[in-house]
């Protein structure tokens, strides 16, 4: 009888390492990149602000005011910052394994801390900047809030599960051919038309539409504008299907994150 | 106890592959001092490797029932280009060491001085050394994983460590793997030898040592 508590006691230990190892992860991550110059670690949101801020005041500058009836600032913010995540959480995800190989010589550190260190790092950042586009394009009248704050949420939190998803798959596989590490940046270009950044599934013709939402991403993106413009739009989404892709996704690339460490050489 | 149960490793290589260890089985209890033996390249390193679980078996296990330093080596478990002082703050937060007097203590014992603050890469062999053994000494294990290659510091780093390892630590387990003789002799009390990718125990240091000898 007194197992179940200890065991129990025992996993809790572990999740704690974990928690330690992943907060350790980050820190050494933010130093590696950033070094501790200038605004250093602040650039992880620095970036993707300049990003997509450049983007939006672009594309509000060159295209009109209102496309399909969606106001155009809004419509670039809410593509771009999913968009940014995804494809940072992926880049940063290749050979991750390999650039950290030195920190695996304790034991505590797994492949699966490394990975998701790095997602943490991607995720936040990207929120972050985010939060400060919209802010500021809401102070100059850009953009108006949200319309309904659940359906963006979930929105958000599926394109977080989606990017895991991506980095544990293209983390594990990159490390296992070169083909994979070589194409990514490819294919997260040739990926831009399914990612459902620039386009709502709702102007394409009826019969196309199926296909556009076989890519989670673009489910994730029709969530997001949907909580973003409300009645405005009509967006399209299946709730289901997106849960059990994405699961799917994510447990593949658990799979192959606990079978990688024979593809490993450590020096 | 730590123990090696049937532990194969294969590299794949162009022709093929290679067994480097070919079911290697053996048990160290705690304060016991296991000094392995073998030709350069006889696969001690990544035997080492191994018990460290920085590397993983073709076959077989590990079982640890006692804490076990990373191995000792050259290269590996510090992050170049940071400096030493992020590693040390990286490896105190990961074995939730407290960070003052850590470094006090890794001030006192690596005398790197104000070096301490520069990347890691930039450190000669005998200064990574210091800062290893310095922060393996600090966590306490039971159990230490020496790769005798590492042992390249100046007299009075090889005393420091030998006080520390040998004299104030003499109750912890060690498995050192070396192919100098006169090292394994004054520091170990068992040997091992590994030759054609098997290791054989041997009853008594000077025992291991005569086989070594005639190989």
């Amino acid at each position: 009888m007194t197992g179940l508590p200890a065991a129990l006691r025992s996993l809790l230990g572990l999740f704690r390492v974990q928690e330690r190892v992943i907060g350790a992860l980050v820190l050494r991550e933010l130093h590696t990149r950033y070094g501790r110059e200038n605004i250093g670690f602040l650039w992880v949101i620095g970036e993707p602000i300049l990003f997509c801020a450049g983007v939006a005041v672009l594309w509000t500058a060159i295209r009109p005011a209102h496309e399909h009836g969606v106001p155009m600032t809004a419509f670039v913010i809410t593509g771009y910052v999913p968009l940014t995540m995804w494809r940072h959480c992926m880049f940063r995800a290749v050979k991750a394994f390999e650039s950290n190989g030195s920190l695996l010589f304790h034991r505590q550190v797994t492949p699966l801390d490394i990975i998701l260190a790095r997602v943490v790092l991607e995720v936040a950042g990207s929120l972050m900047a985010g939060i400060i586009v919209t802010l500021c394009a809401m102070a100059v009248n850009f953009m108006e809030p949200p319309k309904d704050y659940g359906l963006l949420y979930l929105g958000l939190g599926f394109q977080i599960l989606f990017c895991l998803a991506s980095a544990l798959l293209v983390a594990a596989l990159s490390e296992m051919s070169d083909l994979v590490e070589k194409s990514v940046q490819v294919f997260a270009y040739l990926a831009i038309p399914f990612s459902g950044a620039f386009t709502m599934a709702d102007w394409l013709p009826a019969k196309y539409r199926w296909f556009l939402l076989w890519s989670p991403s673009v489910n994730n993106l029709e969530m997001i504008r949907g909580g973003q413009f409300g009645h405005s739009v009509r967006p399209h989404f299946n709730i289901p299907y997106d849960l059990s892709a994405t699961a799917l996704m994510i447990l593949l690339g658990l799979f192959l994150t606990l079978g990688i460490r024979r593809h490993i050489v450590i020096q | 106890m730590l123990r090696c149960i049937d532990i194969v490793k294969e590299f794949h290589i162009p022709r093929g592959r290679r067994r480097v260890l070919d079911r290697v089985n053996f048990q160290i209890e705690a304060s016991q001092r296991l000094g392995i033996l073998g030709r350069n390249g006889a696969g001690k390193s990544t035997l080492i490797k191994i018990i460290g679980g920085v590397e993983t078996p073709t076959s077989g296990r590990v079982e640890r029932h006692m804490s076990v330093s990373w191995p000792l080596a050259f290269g590996g478990a510090f992050q170049g280009s940071l400096s030493g002082l992020d590693n040390l703050r990286f490896i105190c937060r990961i074995y939730d060491l407290d960070y003052a007097s850590t470094r006090a203590f890794v001030d006192d014992f690596a005398e790197l001085g104000a070096q301490l603050a520069e990347p890691v890469k930039t450190y000669s062999s005998g200064m990574r050394a210091r800062l290893a053994f310095a922060l393996s000494i600090v966590i306490e294990f039971e159990c230490y994983l020496i790769d005798e290659v590492i042992m390249v510091g100046d007299a009075r780093f090889l005393q420091r460590c030998q006080d520390q390892l040998f004299g104030h630590r003499a109750d912890r387990a060690l498995i050192i793997v070396s192919h100098d003789m006169g090292f394994i002799r004054e520091h170990c009390d068992s040997g091992a030898l590994i030759h054609d990718s098997r290791l054989r125990m041997y009853g008594s240091v000077d025992e291991a040592i005569d086989a070594y000898r005639s190989l």
